[in-house]
């Protein structure tokens, strides 16, 4: 029989858990037919331009996944993305900055600005983007310290299920939370990935589909934030039939 | 009988306002090659013994090539080479001769000089 302590412990651990993975993320998608790089969660397009200086890095891949410049651009209210080739991936780095959790709610700073603080954390946000028809499996990218990569071939209608596999530092990962459809459906309870670093979801838009994986590691500065969360999503399209 | 008649009618009309919005126009080879879409942009392109064109139609209108930079990139012995092609007549942008083999992935990008809007695709060739 369970102790009231590890029944206590389990709790917390769950709501951690289950309030990382429903955090705030970085991804592509089309806005007015030019690629963006969207910051939000759910239907909230968040603004991604009073965030601009917290891209650290952007990159284009192209068949071979050889890197090419990708260049972020502030366009009117929205971030914009300029490659001069078309790119098969686009990835990108975002530091969304050190957070603590003081009386319930997160405040910008660490725990040597809030040292009452019930939680404090750094937090990294990655993403990659599939632009185009793939060759060859996608490899761990070295700018991304949390990423998630098709397991299998992406199929061509939804429904149809896709292994993914969730790399922590180029290594597959057990322990990730991973969601299904970020945008749709970002409340949804999270699968755990396994210990091969895997989770199975059946694909579920004909369309956008953006999936996140949340993984905590740890601190490289204790006094500061008890770890570092990063969140990383991997964003593909199924194309809808000719019109 | 008249609930059924207003929900025929509520189909019909529905059936019709549905229609044109997900009409878009061309999806076909104007020229004899082989098209991609990305939304509503249509990519041509024509691989001829003297050399490899690309026609472009946005929203059922050609895109001025004169105004626009354009860029092919494929699978070459072993890496992905990118070939700029020169604007030309029209909606036509010309480049080298190419031998695409089956299973080859071309990706073409247009980059509008003014606007910096950018509009891509890749083709598979087949």
């Amino acid at each position: 029989m369970p102790s009231l302590k590890s029944i206590l412990i389990a709790g917390l651990l769950t709501g951690l858990s289950c309030e990382a993975a429903s955090a705030h993320a970085v991804w592509f998608a089309q806005r007015s037919r030019q690629t963006a790089l969207i910051y939000g969660v759910g239907a909230d397009d968040l603004d991604a331009v009073k965030r601009f200086s917290f891209i650290e890095k952007m990159t284009g891949y192209d068949a071979d996944y050889q890197p090419m410049p990708a260049t972020p651009r502030i366009a009117g209210p929205i971030v914009l993305v300029d490659t001069d080739q078309q790119p098969t991936l686009l990835s990108v780095v975002f530091f969304n900055g050190v957070w603590s959790r003081v009386d319930g709610e997160f405040v910008k700073g660490g725990r040597d600005e809030h040292p009452d603080a019930t939680l404090a954390e750094k937090n990294y946000k990655y993403s990659v983007s599939i632009q185009g028809p793939l060759s060859k499996p996608i490899p761990a990218l070295a700018d991304q310290v949390l990423q998630i990569v098709p397991a299998g071939p992406i199929p061509e209608q939804h429904g149809a299920n896709l292994t993914y596999r969730v790399l922590y530092k180029g290594k597959p990962v057990a322990g990730a939370k991973v969601i299904n459809d970020l945008i749709n459906d970002p409340d949804q309870k999270p699968q755990t990935s396994s210990a091969d670093g895997t989770v199975t979801f059946p694909v579920r838009n004909q369309g956008l589909n953006v999936i996140q994986a949340v993984y905590n590691g740890p601190t490289d500065d204790a006094k500061k934030y008890d770890h570092i969360e990063s969140t990383a999503t991997l964003s593909f399209t199924l194309a809808h039939e000719p019109e | 009988m008249k609930f059924t008649i207003n929900a025929a009618l509520a189909l019909a009309l529905s059936a019709l306002i549905s229609a044109p919005v997900v009409a878009h126009g061309f999806t076909k080879p104007q020229h004899g090659g082989i098209v991609t879409t990305s939304g509503e942009t249509l990519f041509e392109l024509v691989a001829k013994p003297a050399g490899t064109q690309l026609y472009v139609i946005d929203d059922d209108e050609p895109v001025a090539a004169s105004g626009m930079a354009a860029t092919l990139s494929t699978q070459v012995g072993g890496g992905v080479k990118t070939i700029p092609l020169k604007p030309a007549a029209g909606n036509r942008f010309d480049g080298p001769a190419l031998k695409l083999k089956p299973g080859a992935k071309v990706a073409v990008m247009v980059i509008d000089k003014a606007s910096k809007a950018r509009l891509g695709g890749t083709f598979v060739i087949k």
